[in-house]
């Protein structure tokens, strides 16, 4: 009878047991690094929340939804992949570059590097942002790269930690006028701020705002402090 | 051998059994009694009605009376109910309607309609009016979320397994062609529909769809007219967004000419049942249904028994009047408040300090409120108002004067110092994390029942929510006048708006006034945020700058003033400070303009093309 008994308790573990291990994929573990680049420089552009991404195609299924990449703060991105060939495009008018969508075919096999080279309206140059007393000094220069591009308006951002963009940021002065192709030279107060006065680290870059365009061109992130 | 007879005993049973439920007799064959056919629903008038008045149930999308947080996201009102809310962004699907399922049974119900042998010509056309409003009203609202969508017509489509399917998968309409499909339908339907208002409001007459078809045209208008003025216009390449700008007058003339048409020839008007008390009368024009001659179509909330009612009054009463547990989920926030002009200044900031940056010092609570466009009253409970005759207390603490600064107090809710004054009251505000207390300064008054048990769970409101009334008909003729460059007659409806709030009339006006009037007019009734959208102007309000004044939300606060032996004892001060409870700005990116279409959309209709931005 104790037998019996005993296949009432083995029969489900069996059944579940068995179930595992023959259709399942392995995850994937291919690696798919990448900048984004404008003469092989990668270009500051906002990390946080998912604001900069591209889009992953791969032919040959079913559904054709892409696979969005984010793009990090210092214009790197990665993903995690099966091996295959990708179709990698920027997504439609997100960031703050010429919209182009030509596709950049990525044959992923392992750990792959890639670039995707875009044109952006200006480019951030001669960036020196530092602390002086009470106050942040910024200096950088503007430069034109695409004729037709005005400048909405350029800012000073400081954070109090290493992500530092127009959304997450203590301190930001706003020049709406910035003068393109000459150094810029601004001074912000921070004496004022709480967090500078309670000593936390800080971080600051500047950035520039395209017309028209829905994210903005950063210098990399200095830390200050 | 004594198991085996039992073996057989069993199996002898287990086979009488059998043979006992495979019977010949059709007992289990029975017509099901909750499911009917079309053949019987059409057959018999009051089922073909009862089909109708389930689509007008299902036709509430948006920001509404329903949905009380839906209005603290923009900058209209903040919610008040425990700890902060961390919105920055808005969603890439936020108030996205895709409905196609309604419109499928909307044209199921055309097809047995017009074949039903039950009703009278008249009856049948009233009917048929009434749902293709409905249907305009599903597209109107998809189309100024995502742009063009697929017009479907009258069809009914069927699927039969292994059929070809490419013959379902309509392409996007072009923004332009579904506004003028939703135009066109209500001009055919307008003679179908009878021009007499209906009970409470709660159906589609004439004059319904002569407002739909006049918001469609100056929405498709001001698309028109503002997307092509953005440095780079949001457009997709086969025009499934973007209107091109040569459209733009045609639309704003429909608008206007529409528009005419029910400010002189409809029965109603802007309500004026209380002459004497404009902010009274202006609550009564929004929130009793009571010969209202104002409203032309609502979703009403009566119902014989429980069921339909709203929780709007329950969750959002002031605790001091509150008759259940709930209270105070939400409350509008100063910046609307200051929205709303006085009757002899357009500037509305609320006068909290004198020049010298010294406090001014109000008797009474609502002083600070004295001369305030009536509709403030009519639309916000602001400190000290009365409501159901009793005044609402809004006050944070206690202002007081020692050794030459101000010190000050706050307490728990309902607490008294030891004179026996308050220190704070029960409404709030305050800055917590608590439940059930005010933290914006100010409570809903629009849309607030007054009705007895209105505010307790059993039975909560038989409140309506106007969709459209007399006065955007006014706004709606107003702003098509302005952007035609007929100045006065666009002066002309403006004032008739301002004249029954109680301010001064204009003798100038620009596109930024229409704005303001609309904001101020129909707070808390789904305009705003599709009102910025289509003039282009939402990702210039809410920018997403900290401290830019139109994109935080700021707090209004009442202390009463304790300084012993000087004249200012016992009167009250204010203090203006960014809302606690919503501490990010506001960040209306240039995608959230057009929702996103979904993927799975696209995978099972390969011609419907993604959005700008996606």
């Amino acid at each position: 009878m104790i037998m019996k008994k005993i296949w009432i308790v083995l029969l489900p573990l069996a059944l579940m047991a068995g179930g595992c291990g023959f259709d399942n994929y392995d995850e994937p573990q291919s690696k798919l690094f990448g900048r984004v680049t404008y003469n092989g420089e990668a270009l500051g552009v906002r990390g946080t929340g998912e604001a900069v991404q591209l889009q992953l195609y791969q032919d040959g299924y079913e559904l054709r939804n892409p696979i969005p990449v984010y793009v990090a703060q210092d214009g790197t991105f990665e993903a995690t992949l099966f091996d295959g060939e990708y179709k990698l495009v920027t997504r439609d008018n997100n960031g703050p570059w010429v919209n182009d969508r030509d596709t950049t075919v990525v044959d992923l096999r392992g750990t792959t590097n890639v670039d995707i080279e875009v044109t952006p309206y200006f480019t951030l140059s001669d960036v020196s942002l530092a602390l002086n007393g009470n106050a942040l000094s910024a200096s950088f220069q503007i430069d034109q790269v695409v004729e037709d591009g005005a400048v909405d308006y350029a800012m000073i951002l400081v954070s109090k930690t290493a992500f530092v963009d127009d959304v997450v940021y203590i301190v930001r002065e706003d020049l709406s006028d910035p003068e393109v192709g000459t150094a810029v030279t601004q001074s912000v107060d921070l004496s004022g701020n709480g967090d500078f006065n309670a000593g936390a680290p800080l971080f600051a870059r500047v950035g520039v705002r395209p017309v028209g365009k829905d994210q903005a061109i950063y210098s990399q992130v200095v830390k200050l402090r | 051998m004594k198991k085996s007879i039992i073996t057989t005993v069993k199996t002898v049973l287990l086979a009488c059994l059998m043979t006992a439920f495979n019977s010949c007799s059709d007992f289990l064959d029975r017509e099901p009694d909750r499911i009917f056919d079309d053949e019987q629903v059409f057959a018999d008038p009051a089922l073909i009605q009862s089909v109708l008045a389930n689509f007008y149930g299902r036709v509430m999308w948006g920001q509404h009376i329903n949905d009380s947080y839906q209005y603290t996201i923009l900058d209209e009102a903040g919610k008040s109910d425990g700890g902060p809310d961390n919105i920055q962004d808005y969603s890439n699907t936020l108030w996205r309607v895709y409905d196609y399922e309604l419109i499928r049974n909307i044209n199921q119900f055309l097809e047995g309609l017009r074949a039903s042998s039950a009703l009278e010509e008249g009856d049948k056309l009233a009917y048929e009016g009434e749902a293709r409003f409905l249907r305009a009203w599903v597209y109107f609202n998809m189309c100024r979320g995502m742009g063009g969508m697929p017009i479907v017509g009258d069809e009914v489509f069927d699927y039969e397994v292994g059929m070809d399917v490419t013959a379902l998968q309509y392409p996007r309409s072009t923004e332009a062609g579904l506004y003028d499909y939703i135009i066109s339908e209500c001009d055919a339907i307008a003679e179908f529909l009878s021009d007499q208002p209906t009970i409470n409001a709660a159906r589609a007459n004439r004059w319904a769809a002569l407002m739909l078809k006049a918001r469609a045209a100056i929405y498709a208008g001001s698309l028109a007219n503002y997307n092509n003025k953005m440095p780079s216009p949001i457009r997709t390449a086969g025009g499934e967004v973007g209107i091109p700008a040569e459209l733009t007058e045609g639309y704003y003339q429909t608008a206007l000419t529409t528009a005419e048409d029910i400010i002189n020839n409809s029965p109603y008007q802007l309500n004026m049942t209380q002459p004497g008390n404009l902010e009274r009368n202006f609550y009564e024009a929004l929130s009793v249904k009571v010969s209202n001659s104002e409203v032309i179509w609502a979703r009403d909330h009566i119902y014989p028994g429980a069921g339909q009612q709203t929780g709007f009054t329950r969750v959002n009463i002031p605790g001091s009047h509150a008759e259940d547990i709930d209270r105070a989920y939400a409350g509008p926030i100063l910046n609307l408040v200051e929205a709303f002009e006085y009757t002899d200044d357009r500037d509305g900031t609320i006068h909290i300090r004198d020049a010298g940056g010294d406090y001014i010092f109000y008797d009474n609570l609502e002083d600070a409120f004295a001369n305030k466009d009536a509709r403030l009253g009519g639309s916000v409970i602001v400190p000290g108002a009365f409501f159901k005759g009793e005044p609402v207390i809004l006050q944070a603490g206690q202002k007081i004067w020692n050794n030459g600064s101000w010190q000050t107090r706050t307490s728990q809710p309902g607490d008294e110092d030891d004179e026996g004054r308050l220190i704070t009251s029960t409404n709030g505000p305050n800055n917590s994390n608590e439940q059930f207390i005010n933290k914006t300064g100010f409570f809903f008054r629009k849309f607030l029942d007054e009705a007895q048990g209105a505010s307790t769970r059993g039975r909560n409101s038989e409140m309506w929510f106007p969709r459209l009334r007399f006065a955007e008909a006014l706004m709606i003729a107003s702003e098509a006048a302005l952007e035609l460059g007929q100045q006065s007659v666009a002066l002309d409806y403006l004032n008739q708006i301002r004249e029954r709030a109680g301010i001064q009339p204009l003798e100038s006006m620009t596109l930024d006034d229409i704005i303001r009037e609309r904001r101020v007019e129909f707070a808390f009734e789904d305009h705003r945020y599709w009102d910025l959208k289509r003039w282009r102007r939402a990702h210039l309000v809410w920018n997403g700058v900290q401290n830019n004044p139109t994109a935080t939300q700021y707090a209004l606060f009442p202390y009463l003033v304790v300084a012993p032996g000087t004249p200012n004892d016992g009167k009250y001060v204010f203090d203006r400070r960014p809302f606690s409870n919503s501490p990010f700005p506001r960040f209306f990116q240039l995608r959230n303009y057009y929702n996103f279409i979904d993927l799975a959309w696209q995978n099972a209709n390969p011609r419907i093309v993604l959005n700008p931005f996606q």
